[in-house]
């Protein structure tokens, strides 16, 4: 807040004040006052209000200061109010009373919005669960009479309901997700027996390399990250998938290569945007710009970084990146 | 015939179970009566407690932690609940293993039959066929003081058939026994390891062990 806006701010009041001291030097002139006594009393209303202008002056401006500086350094701005404090002049004390209502309002507004989030996440959760038992109930139909064209049909309901379960949870506020050491074997083995009879329909060839190791993270969660790659390896014309892991002393890197129609390098950046679907996904197959969006969105949770390269009719690589935890090594 | 006790209250799903666990030779016995499910666990002289979480009225890692007092019975928990919290505390509760629905049925199969023997402590130790001496620990069958090394492969195709000796192993099981153990072989391998054995057994004077069923799978004899 510079003085001269302050000034400009006050122009009506000057000129009613000017036009009073014009009308008071009238007076004064009418009634035959002594020069000394016109210098003298000018001199006094002239002090008067220059002092009372400056101290309004310097009072909103610290206050204003304040104010302006916080809304520039907040984060969450929403908090302004709280920080900022209540101001001792009028207007300040109004308009702040107006906006920790305003605030108040928003918040109430925020949690019942949270509120209905969590409502029907936690519904989706549950829809989940029941609806597993059905397909479960099915799949061991399959099995026992030996109708495999249905199980496979069966495997792509699952995979489905697990995308909407992940998610879910990828865009929920709570923590739901353990961080423990986890197998890379074991996950990635669980991962290509559930897709075995598509791999070896397709001909596909699974390699791996380096996989005896663990990493800080949650199982279930790796798997469903770890089927989603499977399953863009699969749609977009793989035949050789290598799944390679590597140590670092901070961190362990997880390759995930295919040799696939790969992705083009103007659709690089996007490929973890939701609903991009690319040229591959209009021309190749169906996507719905789905499955990397929500696997990017795991990986932020669970501290991962996930990035993709690729060179079209060569292959695709999406590499992930595990750190480590030091307290972990200590055992 | 081992008996397994099944604690599920979907109906559907546990006829099913039944009858995938009586195909595989087991005797599956059923719980459907759901206000004395402890007592039924104690009393049903099972070898091994198939036991799903969500239960009317019970939580099955509640019923887990109270049966854990009094019993070492192997227990598999099944459930259609996919997070690492209930696995974390089941696990934690002392379960043998985790499954989650919908599962693999040849792979359920297989993690029965790994914590029986589990159980049963049989996993180091000597297992007999016929006259020959199997040694999964270093990986070799010997015979009147001869020896063959099976490969990790072979290894898991001859555990397999010895482990339902006499019924037909399909490829498919045991396709998924080896993906199962990270070995990713497509058809034309499985054949490959599958003549590889027999010749090794036939080295062994064991001719014939291996009888292959037109369009089901292999018979160990």
């Amino acid at each position: 807040m510079r003085l001269i806006d302050y000034l400009r701010d006050r122009l009506p009041a000057l000129i009613i004040g000017g036009v009073t001291y014009g009308l008071a030097l009238l007076f004064m002139a009418a009634y035959r006052f002594s020069g000394e006594a016109v210098i003298l009393l000018s001199l006094i209303l002239l002090l008067g209000a220059v002092s009372a202008g400056l101290w309004d002056f310097f009072r909103k401006k610290s206050y204003y200061t304040r104010l302006i500086r916080y809304t520039e350094e907040l984060d969450k701005k929403y908090l302004l109010a709280e920080t900022v404090g209540k101001p001792d002049f009028l207007d300040g004390k109004i308009t702040y009373e107006a906006l920790r209502q305003g605030n108040a309002s928003m918040c109430e507004h925020v949690a019942d919005f949270r509120r209905e989030n969590k409502d029907f996440r936690e519904y989706i959760e549950m829809w989940v669960h029941e609806i597993k038992l059905p397909v479960a109930s099915l799949q061991l139909m399959c099995h026992n009479n030996g109708d495999h064209k249905y199980a496979e049909q069966l495997k792509r309901i699952d995979s489905y309901i697990e995308s909407v379960l992940y998610y879910a949870r990828s865009g929920s506020a709570e923590k739901d997700y353990i961080i423990k050491p986890v197998s890379l074997k074991r996950t990635f083995a669980d991962v290509a027996v559930r897709n075995r009879e598509q791999l070896q329909e397709l001909g596909i060839s699974l390699s791996t390399e380096g996989l005896d190791t663990e990493v800080m993270t949650d199982g279930k969660w790796l798997a469903f990250i770890l089927g989603q790659l499977m399953a863009n390896s699969l749609k977009y014309g793989a035949s050789e998938i290598s799944v390679i892991a590597e140590s670092f002393p901070d961190r362990t890197e997880l390759r995930f290569r295919d040799n696939g129609v790969g992705i083009p390098e103007s659709d690089l950046p996007y490929i973890f945007e939701k609903s991009f679907t690319g040229s591959n996904g209009r021309t190749q197959a169906k996507s719905t710009g789905m499955g990397l969006y929500i696997v990017r969105k795991l990986c932020r949770k669970l501290g991962h970084s996930i990035s993709a390269s690729s060179e079209q009719g060569k292959f695709t690589e999406l590499l992930i990146t595990f750190g480590k935890n030091d307290l972990h090594d200590v055992r | 015939m081992k008996k397994i006790l099944l604690i599920e209250d979907e109906a559907a799903l546990r006829d099913e179970l039944s009858v995938l666990l009586k195909n595989a030779g087991y005797t599956p016995v059923s719980v459907t009566e759901w206000d004395s499910v402890p007592e039924q666990m104690k009393s049903s002289g099972a070898d091994l407690i198939l036991l799903d979480i969500n239960l009317p009225g019970l939580n099955g890692e509640a019923l887990l932690q109270e049966f854990r007092r009094e019993s070492s019975t192997p227990v598999i928990m099944l459930t259609s609940r996919t997070s690492e919290i209930d696995e974390v505390l089941s696990m934690s509760y002392g379960a043998d293993d985790f499954v989650t629905k919908p599962y693999n049925p040849t792979i359920l199969l297989l993690r029965i039959s790994a914590v029986l023997k589990r159980s049963a402590g049989k996993t180091s130790s000597v297992q007999t066929y016929h006259d020959a001496q199997v040694s999964t620990m270093k990986g070799s069958i010997s015979r009147n003081g001869a020896e063959q090394i099976l490969t990790k492969n072979e290894m898991i195709i001859f555990q397999l058939l010895l482990d339902r000796q006499g019924e037909i192993v399909t490829r498919d099981d045991l396709m998924t026994a080896l993906w199962d153990n990270d070995e990713f072989v497509n058809d034309n391998a499985l054949s490959v390891n599958v003549s590889r054995l027999r010749s090794k057994l036939a080295e062994l004077g064991l001719e014939e062990a291996i009888e292959t069923r037109k369009k089901q799978g292999y018979v160990l004899k």
